[in-house]
């Protein structure tokens, strides 16, 4: 107990330092006030500092709270409340995508990219009303725990375990790539060397904590990126004369404001230029043909990332981390509310971001950079620029943590311990489930380290794979036990085969390659939403496979589902 | 029932009265969820209008007179090349291939404006001097609108290297504006709400609210649901 207090009184001290350097840091500011005007390039000293204290601290909850056995590494001993968990779904949610990459698909694609901002936060609703309490209920630690035992094949675990590392791995490669942007921006340093240490420390911190340390750091994260994000608005709200008390409601005008063009006089960017732009409503106008987007694509990719939501293991993973089935649905509420803080607000920097790199003299501007550029074109204090770079990377690193997680579990507990050797003790599963963090964050960063480009494309595959295989399972596996063990390798088969199509038309599509009705299969089959096709498809193939088959799921899975997961109270008979 | 068919679970065949209860609550909320999201969408769809903005009209007016007789009244040349400015002025919606026919279209209205004593200037790669001419010749202002125009001029000058307009531009040319100038709108797009389009709000601030109303109402309904069916729900 001693020792304890100890340790919580050395971490409080280096805690407070940090806070401290972080203070002066702020205070001397002026000293990196030049740093403004260039947009790339150089060592940025304040928001390095800013960025080094920040991954300091997470380290340190991270080691403070470190995982002591199996089941506090998997699912934070289900110690956490129904707020707390919210900020943990929010900060995992939230990820490199969300504060960087949604801003810069508007940016780019305007009314279409509100799409993602539809799509990622709608998926909760179907996730709440169809699965958190049930899946809560039916008391498993990994998503390919539950589809073991619900449809009672080892086969089916291991093919889950396979699905959930295959899912984490392409969603972790986007939020490396992220980490690099973020990283190479602050330190001036190589991409290369930026993914390299980016993923040196978010794979530390997620080695020596487990979950609950991730947890933890998930709430700590969750206030650096909404404060981090939220500040550079009410700033460019008031510099440029819109309504700043709230910049989500401020920034209707400058949507407006774009579709009919501004007159050069509402203030000047960081880059001496005035804020103004030509009439644009492509902007703002629904599937306009000059984005390339249709209404079907849309819709598409909305529904494709809502289902996805719904499937996506490390989110599905985190109704495990609450003590009841009650909390993991006023946990969902409170998620999702706190996501929206962030998506209510995304698209203010795309609004601003289309204003102030008008200028042709701006140049053409990484989009998935467009946040940051946005507040340096914007004027913003240039150490708050650097809190908005290291809420990114924040944001990134509660995301990867999580799926390094998700991936390891899966890994460790139902490929190593569930299938490959059901003996091993919890030691063993703690190192396994170590040497998979480790594999797999090693693997991330090499296809990071690629830079195929392919950031947004990834994510958005991992959403429609998990639409497309995962999604089903748990939708029939809980609301329908007829759904056997053959419907399911049904549907799994249906969804792969989709997903596989898709995967391989887009490969070929990259690289320059020809395949039979390339044109058609690219679009109504893409690899960012075939979802689409892919998730009824696999639905329709386990409904109809459990039907035909002559198999009847056990009676034991059934007792269980409607007892304990519906609660339905059957007297016991002769 | 035999026993093995009372632990049939079924969301279309529910057993109990909790179970009832909550499948209409589900069914309830995601109808609410899919006519919100996706029926609006499709409301916008269907009222959809190609409308022209007012620079499209313009040219519509002119081109047929700048694209086939080089000897065209200047004042129509000087709209030709202020929609051009306006389309580029779009920036990154610009395919880039669609920028270069645009520049060309550019400069060789430009040029058709000048005099034999200035047209050599625009022989060359552009500079200062050729900018010069240009606005001049354009007829731009240094302030409001006109000075975003004389901003992105620089940038939209190229190197004469017919005497005509070039033929890519004039088979493309009228495709590129209508790509770029003609755009998706109806009442729900003009109707203005807190200073938003009203679809753009919709789709990107009252969808959200509506997200966690939705979750609200079903984590309030679900809590006294199951205080009324005594659902115990602890494992």
């Amino acid at each position: 107990m001693k020792t304890t207090n100890m340790v919580e009184n050395i971490v409080n001290r280096l805690i407070n330092f940090l806070y401290t350097c972080l203070f002066l840091t702020i205070c001397s500011g002026n000293l990196f006030a030049q740093e403004a005007t260039s947009l790339e390039g150089e060592f940025k000293t304040g928001p390095a500092i800013i960025l080094i204290c920040l991954l300091v601290t997470f380290i340190l909850v991270g080691i403070f709270n470190r995982a002591k056995d199996t089941s506090t590494y998997w699912a934070a001993g289900r110690k956490i409340s129904p707020i707390g968990a919210g900020m943990a779904i929010a900060s995992n949610w939230m990820s490199a995508a969300s504060f960087l990459g949604m801003a810069a698909i508007m940016y780019g694609a305007g009314y279409h990219g509100l799409a993602y901002v539809v799509g990622w936060t709608g998926g909760y609703v179907l996730l709440l009303i169809l699965m958190a309490g049930q899946i809560r209920r039916y008391g498993k630690y990994t998503a390919a725990d539950f589809i073991g035992d619900r449809y009672y094949s080892q086969g089916l675990r291991a093919y889950g375990a396979g699905l959930a590392i295959f899912i984490s791995f392409s969603y972790c490669v986007g939020q490396f790539a992220g980490i690099g942007l973020m990283f190479k921006w602050i330190l001036g340093i190589d991409y290369t060397w930026a993914v390299i240490i980016g993923a040196s420390v978010v794979l530390t911190y997620t080695l020596i904590s487990g979950m609950l340390g991730v947890t933890k750091n998930m709430q700590i994260q969750y206030v650096i990126i909404i404060i981090s994000f939220l500040i550079p608005l009410f700033i460019l709200g008031y510099k440029f004369g819109y309504f700043y008390m709230l910049p989500q409601i401020g920034y209707g005008k400058v949507v407006t404001d774009i579709i009919n063009g501004i007159a050069p006089g509402k203030g000047i960017t960081a880059m001496g230029h005035s804020f103004g732009i030509l009439p644009s409503p492509e902007f703002a106008m629904p599937w306009d043909p000059a984005t390339g987007q249709t209404a079907f694509q849309w819709i598409a990719i909305c529904f494709s990332l809502m289902i996805g939501t719904a499937g996506l293991p490390h989110v599905i993973q985190r109704f495990y981390v609450v003590p009841r089935a009650n909390d993991a649905r006023w946990s969902v509420v409170w998620g999702l509310f706190f996501i929206c803080i962030l998506y209510w607000s995304a698209p203010v920097y795309s609004a601003f971001g289309k204003v102030l790199s008008a200028n042709p003299e701006v140049g053409k501007l990484a989009k998935d950079a467009i946040v940051v550029y946005t507040a340096q074109l914007g004027s913003v204090y240039p150490l708050i620029v650097g809190f908005l770079a290291a809420g990114a990377v924040s944001a990134a690193f509660s995301t990867v943590s999580g799926l390094l997680v998700a991936g390891a579990s899966a890994f460790s507990h139902d490929l190593y311990y569930r299938v490959i050797n059901p003996k091993a003790d919890e030691r063993t599963q703690m190192l396994m489930a170590r040497i998979g963090t480790i594999l797999m964050a090693a693997g991330v960063a090499i296809v990071a380290l690629a830079n195929l480009g392919l950031i947004a494309q990834l994510v958005a595959v991992a959403f429609s794979l998990a639409g497309c295989t995962i999604f089903p399972l748990f939708l029939l596996g809980i609301w329908w036990s007829g759904s056997n063990r053959a419907g399911a390798w049904g549907g799994l088969i249906a969804g792969s085969t989709v997903s596989i199509i898709a995967l391989v038309y887009f490969v070929a599509s990259k690289f320059g390659g020809t395949l039979p009705a390339m044109e058609f299969v690219t679009y109504y089959l893409n690899a960012w939403y075939f979802a689409i096709f892919g998730a009824p498809l696999a639905i329709a193939a386990n409904i109809i496979v459990s039907k035909l088959s002559k198999e009847d799921t056990p009676l034991e899975i059934k007792k269980f589902l409607a007892e304990k997961v519906h609660n339905y109270k059957v007297e016991e008979t002769e | 029932m035999s026993q093995k068919d009372q632990y049939e679970v079924n969301f279309f065949k529910p057993l109990t009265p909790h179970a009832r209860a909550n499948k209409r609550l589900i069914i309830s909320l995601a109808v609410i969820w899919a006519v919100g999201v996706f029926g609006f969408q499709i409301l916008l769809m269907v009222f959809n209008q190609p409308t022209p903005e007012e620079n499209y009209t313009k040219f519509e007016a002119v081109w047929p007179t700048v694209v086939e007789d080089s000897s065209a009244a200047i004042e129509l040349k000087q709209d030709f090349a202020r929609v051009i400015l306006a389309v580029l002025g779009k920036n990154i919606a610009v395919k880039d291939g669609h920028k270069a026919t645009l520049k060309k279209a550019l400069s060789w209205a430009v040029y058709s404006m000048q005099d034999d004593s200035t047209k050599t200037i625009f022989l060359n790669e552009p500079n200062n001097e050729s900018v010069k001419i240009a606005a001049a010749s354009i007829g731009l202002a240094t302030e409001g609108i006109d000075k975003l125009m004389l901003d992105l001029l620089p940038f939209s000058l190229t190197k004469i290297e017919h005497e005509g307009m070039c033929s890519k531009c004039t088979t493309s040319i009228p495709e590129i504006m209508k790509l770029y100038l003609v755009h998706n709108q109806s009442g729900l797009t003009k109707f203005r709400f807190l200073g938003f389009p009203f679809h753009y709000w919709y789709t990107a601030q009252f969808l959200l609210i509506m997200f966690v109303l939705l979750c609200l109402v079903y984590a309030k309904v679900i809590d006294k649901m199951n205080v009324k069916h005594d659902f115990v729900e602890e494992i």
